[in-house]
């Protein structure tokens, strides 16, 4: 798996690591410090050696130079030498005897530094070195750049008389070593501390981010409008995520509560909507109705008069048409029923000639634009339907004379269809009930045209919205999404709603 | 009264050595040890001193010294009374009278050493005349393998010991004289004939660093020498419990853990190539 940037981490590595890497900073932080004393403490401490080898060599040697006892000079350094071995690992490397005159009466290496002849031959820094040293008759420690040995000299003294000097050196291979398994120490202390470190960070996170975890698909659940799911995690949090999970419950009990006064309310609405509908239905019906029983009864009255039969049979007729009418509008969504047809944006053109034909010879500019692609589909009844509509009431608002513009196109996602016209307009307090039922300002209208046509659009989850302005004219939008357009089959859809 | 007193007094000073003989026996018989033999072999030496009990009846402390000197003035004072010494300190010592041969051991078959002159194995040394200007390690002073025998090969080679070498040592050991050679510490040395040999079968890898570039002929083995005013019964069963040493079984083990083929009576005679090259040597020194 690719390795994703430390943003997209989980709360629960984050932690951890975090903790693991903090804690190991600060182990190697504090280990490298102590690593740098321990190495100044071993390093004086190999000082401290050598020196004591070096005084315990001179304070043996002194008798034997007398007596230029060279064998038994040797003896002493491989004796001191020998004492030092532990294992394998030589400490003393190397030890020698001079005189005073920088002559080498005994060494270790006597093969590269024969007795008798003056130290330094073939390395005259290190003899003008050790010269110098035997000169300042101090012991000294002598540290060579580069080189893996420290040396202690000290000064072979017989009653204040300097004799010579014995410089002893040692390995440093103990540093490198002791460093090396000090170094393997901290490294295991850190690496546990940092596993013990991200073991606490994972169990802290664990218990910080179930919480958090269990609150972000309660948020998720309760943004679905589903009821929020029981709390798996126990409160016993009394701190943050404790009080941001109270918060969040009684944020949630409070949506819940809206919600539900909000469902209340719409089912109000809907009750009201409905009366409403039957209201206007019981009245539209009711006024034919009236009539065609007044037509009725007269003609009962006098049932062998012919003339009344021609007066009032075109009446009852009438009085019919329009009940039919009402009720095929009110039923305008079973009329599209069973319908899915779809056709490509071209369809709506059909409408202008029908649109022409309403206009008849007036002198009503028409001006159609149609940009949907040929590939736009689109369920072309119900949108001609309810462009049909809103055609109709721009004719009816331009009146006699005046501009009517038609434009189709599409955007982003959907298809959008403005209609415009410089007719009389809608007078502000009318606009909020424009698209109810039965709210006509037309004397022979029936209310239900805008109705018809905000339904329509509504059952292809599209929006209306009008602009306008008396005097100015009216600008009637409607956008539906495509896909929606595009969806086959939501007849169910209609007849649920 | 003056009678009586002066057989008092008599009596009192013969009354002394009997007293004093009579605490000698209780004291254990000393034995001086030089560089002679590989003296380190500690455990070899409590065998030998249990063995020599047994032969003499009196327990047998071996004494070691660093110098053959040491041990020839521990000799001339008494404090010894038998000591297994070199034959250059016992030609030294013989005129003053107070030495006897008690027994000369038998180094392959007979009486016999010689004195090697060693150097490094890898050295490019092949002849005492190569080693001018270097470190030479001698044994003792008082040694005639280590010190008179090679100065005698020099003289007799024109090369002048003392001005010859730029250094030279004294490592009272012959065994060390071989590690001296062995380690650099010495470009030359001089050793023992018998204590290289008996190196060489029981210190593995010390002989084989060195390589003999000089033989000398061959002297007297360093011998055993006893007090002449000691005990002549403690000598006598010293004696012998030397000579028997090849003929009983702990003896024969003793015998191989020395490389020595037993014990024999010897004469001062055997020493007398020794007495001359002392003699010479005096004179070449004092040119």
């Amino acid at each position: 798996m690719k390795p994703r940037h430390p943003r997209y981490w989980s709360l629960s590595v984050k932690l951890p690591v975090t903790l693991a890497a903090v804690v190991m900073a600060v182990a190697v932080t504090i280990g490298l410090a102590l690593l740098v004393q321990e190495r100044q403490r071993i390093r004086s401490e190999l000082e401290g050696k050598a020196l004591l080898a070096a005084s315990s060599v001179a304070s043996n040697a002194a008798e034997p130079m007398m007596r230029s006892d060279y064998w038994a000079l040797f003896k002493i350094l491989e004796q001191t030498a020998a004492v030092s071995d532990r294992g394998a690992t030589r400490l003393i490397v190397s030890g020698m005897v001079l005189d005073r005159d920088g002559r080498v009466m005994a060494h270790l290496d006597p093969e590269k530094n024969p007795i008798g002849l003056f130290f330094g031959g073939s390395e005259p820094d290190r003899g003008a070195r050790v010269m110098d040293l035997l000169r300042a008759r101090r012991p000294a420690v002598l540290w060579t750049r580069g080189e893996e040995f420290v040396e202690g000299a000290y000064p072979i003294m017989a009653n204040d008389g300097l004799l010579g000097m014995a410089v002893l050196r040692l390995s440093t291979s103990e540093i490198r070593s002791r460093t090396l398994a000090a170094t393997l120490t901290i490294f295991g202390i850190a690496v546990t501390l940092a596993a013990v470190g991200s073991a606490i960070g994972a169990f802290i996170s664990g218990r910080m981010v179930r919480p958090l975890h269990w609150l972000a698909e309660a948020m998720g659940t309760v943004a679905k409008g589903e009821p929020m799911p029981a709390p798996r995690v126990r409160g016993h949090h009394h701190d943050e995520i404790g009080l941001l999970l109270k918060a969040f419950d009684a944020m949630a009990r409070d949506l819940e509560e809206k919600r539900r006064l909000e469902k209340e309310l719409a089912t109000g609405e809907k009750l009201v909507a409905l009366g409403r509908i039957a209201a206007g239905v019981a009245h539209e019906i009711n006024n034919p109705l009236a009539g065609l029983l007044n037509s009725i009864d007269t003609i009962e009255k006098f049932p062998h008069d012919r003339s009344l039969f021609d007066r009032y049979l075109p009446l009852i007729k009438n009085g019919l048409h329009r009940i039919q009418s009402i009720v095929r509008s009110l039923l305008v969504e079973l009329r599209v029923e069973g319908e899915s047809g779809r056709a490509t944006g071209e369809c709506l053109d059909d409408v202008r000639d029908l649109i022409r034909a309403e206009i008849q010879d007036r002198p009503i500019r028409l001006t159609w634009s149609n940009a949907l692609a040929c590939d736009a589909l689109l369920q072309c009844r119900r949108v001609q339907q309810a462009v049909m509509n809103l055609l109709k009431n721009a004719v009816d608002a331009v009146g006699d004379e005046g501009c009517i513009d038609f434009h189709a196109y599409a955007d982003g996602e959907d298809v959008v269809i403005e209609i415009r016209d410089d007719g009389v307009g809608v007078p502000p307090e009318n606009l909020s009930r424009l698209f109810d039922p039965f709210f006509t300002s037309k004397p022979a209208g029936t209310g239900l045209g805008l109705w018809m046509t905000y339904r329509l659009i509504q059952t292809m989850d599209g929006t209306i919205e009008v602009d306008s302005e008396p005097g100015r004219g009216s600008l009637f939008r409607i956008r539906i999404p495509r896909d929606i357009i595009e969806e086959t089959g939501n007849d169910e859809r209609i007849a649920a709603s | 009264m003056g009678l009586v007193s002066r057989r008092g007094a008599l009596a009192l000073l013969a009354a002394l050595p009997v007293s004093r003989l009579a605490k000698a026996e209780t004291r254990p018989v000393r034995f001086g040890l030089t560089a002679v033999v590989v003296r380190e072999n500690i455990d070899f030496f409590e065998r030998w001193s249990v063995y020599l009990q047994r032969w003499t009846g009196r327990p047998v402390t071996f004494v070691q010294r660093r110098s053959y000197r040491e041990i020839m003035e521990l000799l001339e004072t008494g404090e010894l009374d038998f000591a297994w010494i070199c034959g250059y300190p016992l030609v030294r010592h013989w005129a003053a009278g107070y030495l006897d041969l008690l027994a000369v051991p038998l180094f392959n078959g007979a009486p016999l050493y010689r004195s090697y002159v060693i150097v490094h194995e890898r050295s490019p040394y092949h002849a005492l005349a190569d080693l001018e200007g270097k470190v030479f390690a001698y044994s003792d002073p008082d040694s005639n393998s280590g010190y008179l025998a090679p100065r005698m090969l020099m003289a007799r080679q024109g090369l002048t010991p003392d001005r010859f070498f730029r250094l030279t040592l004294f490592t009272y050991s012959h065994a060390e004289t071989v590690e001296a050679v062995a380690k650099h510490m010495a470009d030359g040395g001089a050793v023992d004939s018998y204590v290289w040999e008996y190196l060489e079968r029981n210190r593995e890898g010390l002989t084989g660093r060195t390589r003999i570039i000089e033989r000398s002929a061959t002297f007297g083995f360093p011998p055993i020498v006893a007090r002449r005013d000691g005990d002549p019964a403690l000598a006598a069963a010293m004696r012998k419990a030397l000579l028997r040493m090849p003929e009983n079984e702990e003896g024969r083990r003793l015998l191989a853990a020395l490389m020595l083929d037993g014990f024999a009576e010897a004469d001062i005679d055997l020493f007398e190539d020794i007495a001359i090259m002392a003699r010479d040597i005096a004179a070449i020194s004092r040119i």
